[in-house]
C-alpha cells in the first residue's frame, strides 16, 4: 500500500546489508557484555567487603583458611598472558598477517586453558572448603564463576580460530552458496563472507578478553593479596 | 513429510528433550549425592539434583528448538547463517525464528499466558482474604500463592513491553530490517518460557515462603520449591541481560540514515533506557541467586550468620537489582504513554528533550536509591538521609514525563479511543503510585508503613497501574499493525472502564487498610478489617473479570470478526504506520532515510509530512 514496502516484494531481492554492519554489532556487543560482566562480579566484590566488615560470629576469615598465593598468581598470570597474546593476534590480523594471527591466537587459547587447569588444581589441593566462613564462601563462589566465564569466553576464541583455519588458503568466497543454511536456493540466509567477520570478531574478542583479564587481576588482588 | 516436520527442531521436540533432560539431570544429581562429599552431607534434601535437573532440562529444551545447531557449527568453523525459519508459515511461531516480528508476537502470547496464570493466583489470594481467619489455604500454601503471583508477574512483566512491542517495533522505528542479534533475540523469549514452566514446578516441590523478594535467611532454609524460584529468576535475569544488550546494540548500530539520536521515537528512548538498566542490574540478580544456590547446595555461608555470612548481604544485593527493576517495569510504560498521546491529541510531543532527559535521569538515579528498602532492616542510621533524598529526587525526572504528557495534551484535539483511555489512566494511576511512594521514601512514615498493605498497594499502583495499563494501551494501539485486524472498540471501552474502576476500587482501599495496620503476606488479619477486605476481594474479582472481557474481545476480533485495520487506522505519522499491516517480512523494500522528527502533527498536518523521504541507496 505504501512506497516503503509491499508484501509482494520478493524477500530474496531486497537489498543486502552493508558488510561492515555485523562487525560493528560485534564490537558494540563486546563493550556491552564487558559492562554486564563487570556488574556480575561487582556482586562478589560487594559481598567480599560487606562480609569482611560485618565479620559475623568472627568467622569471616579463620586462621586456618589460607588461599594458595602461588597458584593464584599463576592463574592470574596465565589469563593476563592469554589476553596479551590475543591483543597481539588481533593487531596481526588487522595488518593482514593471517598466520601470525592464528599462531598468537592459539597461544592465547593455550594460556586460557592453562588457567582452567591451574584453577582445578588449586581447588583439588586447597586446604579449606566452602563451609569455612565468609571468605571461603566468597573465594569459591568468585573463582568458580570466573572459571565458568573463562570456559565460555574461550569457546568464542575457538570459533574464531576454527573459522580462520577452515578458510586458510581459500579466498574470501571460499564457501559454497547456501552452505550455512544447508540449501543452495537460500543463499540469502547465509552471512555472505564468514571470513570477513573474523577481523571484527577478533577485535571485539580482544577488547572483552582484556577487560576480563582486568577482572582476573582484581580477583587476584582481592582474594589473594588483601 | 509430516513426520519429518514433527521430529525436526520445534516446540514438540523441545518439550520432549526438556522433560528427558530434566530426568537425566535429576539422575546425575543423585550420583553427586551418592559421592557423599563432606559439604553435601548436611543438606537434608537433594537440591543439587533439582538444580542440575533444571539446567539439563533447559539445555534439552533449547537444543530441541534448534539453538544447539549454531554453536556447534561455529565450533567447527563452519559458515554461519543469519536467518532461521523466517518464511515457514504458522510453524515459525512454534520454534526458533529470527524474524523480530515473529518473536514479538511470540512474546505477546507467551507472556500473556503467564500473566494470566499470575492473575489467577491473585484471585486465589483475594479469595482467602475474604475472611480474617484462614479458610481456604493453610499458611504455607497461601505464602506460596503470594510468592508465585509476585514472582511470575515481576519476572514476566520485566519483558512485558520490551518483549512484544520493542522486539516487533524497534527495528522498524529506526529503519532497520532486523535486530542486531536475531538468534539472541529468539533465545531471550524461549529462556523466558522455560523459566515460567520451572516456576510452576515449585508447587510440586512444596512451594516457597519468601514472596517475590526471596529474602534470606528463609531462602536458604526453605524446602526445594525455593530452587524453582532461584532457577526461574536466574533465567529471567539472563534473558533480561541479553535482551538489553541486543536492544542497545540495535539502536546504536542499526539506525537508518537520518535517524539521529534527536529523532528517535520516544518509545525507542524508553526501550533504550530500560535496556541500560536490564544490562547492568540483571547480572547482579543472577550473581546473588547463584550465591543462594551455593548456600543451598555447597553449604557456603553467604547469607548464614552462623557461618560468617549475613542475611543483610542478600537484601542489599537483591535491591541493587530490585530498584532498577522497578524502573525496568516503569520506563517502557512511559515510552508508550508519550508515543500514544501525540497521536490522539494531534500535537507534536511537547518537551521531547525534557522527556528524554527524564528517562535518562531515572535510569541514573535508580541505581542510587536501593537502600530505602532497608530503612527498617539493618541500615546504618547515618545513611538514611542520603537514601531518603536520592529517592525523593527521582520524582523530579519522573515529573518531567508528566510535564511532557500534560504539555502534549494541553489544547490538543483529543480523541478518546481505547489506547488513549488507557494512557490517560496511566497518568492517574501512576500519580497515585508516585504520591504514595513519597510516604515510603520518607524515613519516619516508612517506619510505620513498611511491610504493610500500604506498600503493597503503592507498588501495585505504580506497576499494575503503570505498566499493565500501558501494556493494554500498546495492545489496542499496535495489535492492528501486528495482525492486520482491529480490536473491537466498543468492547475495548467496556474492558477499559471495568478494569480502571475495579483497579482503583481494589487498590485504593488497600492503601487505607495498610495505614490501619494490616501486614502483607499474612494469611489472617484483625477482624475489624473484614468489611474493607471483602470489598477489596469483590473488586479484585471484577478486575479479574475485566481480563476475561479483554480475552474475549481479543479472540473474537482476531479470530472471528477480522475487521481489516488498514495501514494507518489511527492517523499516526510514525514510520511503522506508513507500512502495510501486518508489516512485510523484510520490513522495507529499501532502507529509508529519515528527514524530520517523528511527531509532525499540527498546523502542517494536511501536508502529511513523513519522516521518510527517499531510499538511502540504490538497489544493487
Amino acid at each position: 500500500m505504501t512506497e516503503l514496502a509491499q508484501h509482494s516484494t520478493p524477500y530474496s531481492v531486497v537489498e543486502a546489508e552493508p558488510p561492515e554492519l555485523m562487525g560493528r554489532n560485534l564490537r558494540v556487543a563486546a563493550h556491552l557484555w564487558a559492562s554486564s560482566t563487570g556488574f556480575f562480579f561487582f556482586a562478589f566484590l560487594f559481598a567480599y567487603f560487606y562480609l569482611r566488615s560485618v565479620n559475623s560470629q568472627g568467622k569471616w576469615h579463620p586462621h586456618a583458611v589460607k588461599a594458595p598465593v602461588t597458584l593464584g598468581t599463576l592463574i592470574a598470570a596465565s589469563v593476563v598472558v592469554s589476553a596479551v597474546l590475543v591483543v597481539v593476534a588481533a593487531s596481526r590480523l588487522r595488518g593482514g598477517d593471517q598466520p601470525g594471527w592464528r599462531l598468537a591466537g592459539l597461544g592465547g587459547l593455550a594460556f586460557g586453558v592453562l588457567a582452567i587447569v591451574l584453577q582445578v588444581v588449586e581447588w583439588s589441593t586447597i586446604g579449606f572448603g566452602p563451609t569455612d566462613g565468609g571468605y571461603a564462601s566468597v573465594f569459591f563462589g568468585w573463582t568458580g564463576l570466573y572459571l565458568v566465564f573463562l570456559v565460555c569466553t574461550l569457546y568464542w576464541l575457538e570459533t574464531l580460530l576454527a573459522t580462520s583455519f577452515r578458510y586458510a588458503g581459500r579466498g574470501a568466497s571460499g564457501h559454497a552458496p547456501g552452505e550455512a543454511s544447508g540449501d543452495s536456493h537460500r543463499t540469502g540466509d547465509d552471512i555472505a563472507e564468514p571470513i570477513s567477520l573474523i577481523g571484527p570478531g577478533a577485535d571485539a574478542f580482544a577488547f572483552y578478553w582484556a577487560v576480563f583479564a582486568g577482572i582476573g587481576v582484581a580477583t587476584w588482588i582481592i582474594l589473594y593479596l588483601l | 513429510m509430516k513426520l519429518r516436520k514433527l521430529i525436526g527442531f520445534n516446540l514438540l521436540t523441545a518439550v520432549i528433550l526438556g522433560v528427558v533432560g530434566f530426568y537425566v539431570g535429576w539422575w546425575i544429581g543423585h550420583l553427586f549425592k551418592a559421592e557423599s562429599l563432606d559439604y553435601f552431607e548436611d543438606t537434608g534434601q537433594n537440591d543439587i539434583s533439582l538444580f542440575i535437573a533444571y539446567l539439563v532440562g533447559v539445555i534439552g529444551f533449547l537444543v530441541g528448538l534448534g539453538f544447539g545447531n549454531y554453536p556447534v557449527q561455529r565450533l567447527l568453523g563452519k559458515p554461519a547463517s543469519l536467518r532461521e525459519k523466517e518464511d515457514q508459515g504458522a510453524a515459525r511461531y512454534f520454534g526458533l525464528c529470527t524474524d523480530h516480528k515473529v518473536v514479538g508476537i511470540q512474546y505477546l502470547i507467551g507472556i500473556g499466558a503467564f500473566i494470566f496464570i499470575g492473575g489467577l493466583n491473585a484471585m486465589l489470594i483475594r479469595f482467602e482474604l475474604i475472611t480474617p481467619n484462614q479458610h481456604a489455604w493453610n499458611g504455607n500454601n497461601y505464602l506460596t500463592l503470594v510468592g508465585l503471583h509476585g514472582t511470575m508477574m515481576m519476572g514476566m512483566m520485566s519483558s512485558g513491553i520490551i518483549g512484544p512491542f520493542a522486539n516487533y517495533l524497534l527495528p522498524v522505528m529506526i529503519g532497520a530490517r532486523r535486530m542486531a542479534f536475531p538468534r539472541v533475540e529468539a533465545l531471550t523469549f524461549w529462556l523466558l518460557m522455560a523459566a515460567g514452566v520451572i516456576l510452576m514446578t515449585a508447587i510440586g516441590f512444596g512451594g516457597f515462603p519468601t514472596g517475590w523478594t526471596g529474602y534470606a535467611p528463609l531462602n536458604v532454609q526453605a524446602n526445594m520449591g525455593m530452587d524453582a524460584y532461584i532457577a526461574f529468576f536466574a533465567l529471567v535475569g539472563l534473558s533480561m541481560t541479553l535482551l538489553g544488550l541486543n536492544m542497545i546494540a540495535t539502536v546504536i548500530t542499526m539506525r537508518a540514515p537520518g535517524m539521529t539520536w534527536g529523532r528517535l521515537p520516544i518509545f525507542v528512548w524508553g526501550t533504550f533506557t530500560t535496556s541500560i538498566l536490564m544490562l547492568l542490574a540483571a547480572p547482579v540478580l543472577i550473581s546473588v541467586l547463584l550465591m543462594v544456590a551455593m548456600d543451598r547446595t555447597a553449604q557456603t555461608g553467604f547469607f548464614n550468620d552462623a557461618a560468617g555470612g549475613s542475611p543483610y548481604l542478600y537484601e542489599n544485593l537483591f535491591w541493587i537489582f530490585g530498584h532498577p527493576e522497578v524502573y525496568v517495569l516503569a520506563l517502557p510504560g512511559m515510552g508508550i504513554l508519550l508515543e500514544i498521546i501525540p497521536v490522539f491529541s494531534r500535537k507534536p510531543l511537547w518537551g521531547y528533550k525534557l522527556a528524554v532527559s527524564g528517562m535518562l535521569g531515572i535510569t541514573l538515579l535508580s541505581f542510587l536509591v536501593w537502600q530505602h528498602h532497608l530503612f527498617v532492616s539493618g541500615i546504618n542510621a547515618d545513611l538514611r538521609p542520603f537514601y531518603m533524598l536520592s529517592t525523593e529526587l527521582i520524582s523530579l525526572p519522573t515529573g518531567f514525563i508528566f510535564v511532557a504528557a500534560l504539555g502534549t495534551l494541553w489544547l490538543g484535539r483529543i480523541r478518546l479511543a481505547v489506547p488513549m483511555l488507557f494512557s490517560l489512566a496511566w497518568l492517574f494511576n501512576f500519580l497515585i503510585g508516585g504520591l504514595s511512594g513519597v510516604f515510603l521514601s520518607d524515613v519516619p512514615s516508612d517506619v510505620t508503613t513498611h511491610g504493610s498493605f500500604f506498600s503493597m498497594a503503592h507498588f501495585h499502583y505504580t506497576i499494575m497501574g503503570g505498566l499493565l495499563f500501558a501494556f493494554f494501551a500498546a495492545i489496542y494501539f499496535w495489535v492492528p499493525k501486528m495482525t492486520g485486524y482491529r480490536l473491537n472498540e466498543r468492547w475495548g471501552k467496556v474492558h477499559f472502564w471495568t478494569m480502571f474502576l475495579a483497579f482503583n476500587s481494589t487498590f485504593g482501599p488497600l492503601l487505607v487498610i495498610g495505614f490501619l495496620g494490616m501486614p502483607r503476606r499474612a494469611v489472617t488479619y484483625a477482624g475489624y478489617l473484614q468489611g474493607a477486605n471483602t470489598w477489596v476481594s469483590v473488586s479484585a474479582f471484577v478486575l479479574g473479570a475485566s481480563m476475561l472481557i479483554f480475552l474475549a474481545n481479543f479472540v473474537y476480533s482476531l479470530a472471528f470478526a477480522r475487521v481489516p485495520a488498514g495501514a494507518n487506522p489511527w492517523g499516526s505519522k510514525s514510520i511503522e504506520w506508513q507500512l502495510p499491516s501486518p508489516i512485510p517480512l523484510h520490513n522495507f523494500d529499501r532502507i529509508p532515510t529519515f528527514a524530520g522528527d517523528p511527531y509532525p502533527y499540527g498546523a502542517d498536518a494536511g501536508t502529511a509530512q513523513r519522516p521518510v523521504v527517499a531510499p538511502a541507496r540504490p538497489t544493487p
